[in-house]
């Protein structure tokens, strides 16, 4: 049936465009509980948050609804991922804004192991290509396999 | 060239803007289709139809096929290939950050 253009591979990410999202989806060697506390705890986020595997230089945390955080590698100190957090339902859900777009971390625990769903909503396409922009500025060397692979 | 690139890509990103033209492209992922094909599952008058897929054309999402008599669209991959690779670098720092926490979790604590 008419589905929306959208793409998920093998690792789990995908593009709804029709909300504007962005979407990874994995799982995770740990109960939600745990899972969600490292999310959540700056002495644990700061320890995985920056992909260059260094721990963070600063990172602030506000754990209530309407509390703020920051953090920052030392690599882009002028580029903090900053917000607010929305909704805080351990160990379930996460919600927050940050730089523009809602976050949302859901997670779901089986056998031991957790099914995370991280989202990145935007208001519009255009925020949309703001945040990836943003994102591939600050980002890695660029690999060029593809996401999606069209048959015909 | 770089300048081509970005225009190349802004005008696919426009293209894919409107959600009738993204469901379009859904539909030819899975096969070409002739117009009088695209038009039963949308919907839309013949017009409509080529009003969006001439859009699309023209952002280079979509080309004709061989066959004359049809007239099928098909996707052109590569344009598609150009917003893939855009979002790659984005994509690879999201996943390099779950691949770090998920070995945090599994790492012993030290408490």
């Amino acid at each position: 049936m008419l589905q929306e253009a959208q793409s998920l591979d093998a690792k789990g990410f995908s593009i709804d465009r029709a909300r504007n999202a962005l979407r990874f989806e994995r799982e995770l060697r740990a109960p939600a509980g745990e899972v969600f506390d490292a999310w959540t705890d700056p002495g644990q986020i700061r320890l995985w948050w920056d992909p260059t595997g260094d721990p963070l230089g600063e990172c602030e945390i506000d754990l209530r609804e309407g509390g703020a955080f920051s953090f920052v590698t030392r690599a882009h100190p002028d580029r903090p991922f900053t917000g607010v957090y929305r909704q805080i339902d351990r160990p379930a859900l996460l919600v927050f804004d940050a730089l523009g777009a809602e976050g949302r971390v859901e997670l779901t625990e089986a056998a031991g192991k957790t099914a995370m769903i991280v989202e990145i909503i935007c208001a519009d396409e255009q925020h949309l290509e703001q945040f990836v922009q943003m994102g591939a500025a600050a980002g890695t060397s660029r690999t060029l396999d593809n996401l999606v692979q069209y048959k015909g | 060239m770089e300048r081509n690139r970005e225009q190349e890509l802004s005008a696919a990103l426009a293209a894919l803007s409107d959600v009738t033209r993204r469901a379009i492209v859904a539909r030819l992922s899975q096969g070409e289709a002739t117009v009088s094909e695209l038009m039963k599952p949308f919907a839309f008058t013949q017009p409509t139809i080529s009003k969006h897929l001439k859009v699309l054309e023209e952002a280079g999402l979509v080309e004709r096929g061989r066959d004359a008599q049809r007239r099928p669209r098909r996707l052109k991959p590569l344009a598609l290939k150009l917003v893939d690779d855009w979002l790659q670098p984005f994509r690879r720092e999201w996943e390099i950050r779950f691949d770090n926490l998920d070995r945090h979790l599994t790492t012993p604590k030290e408490k």
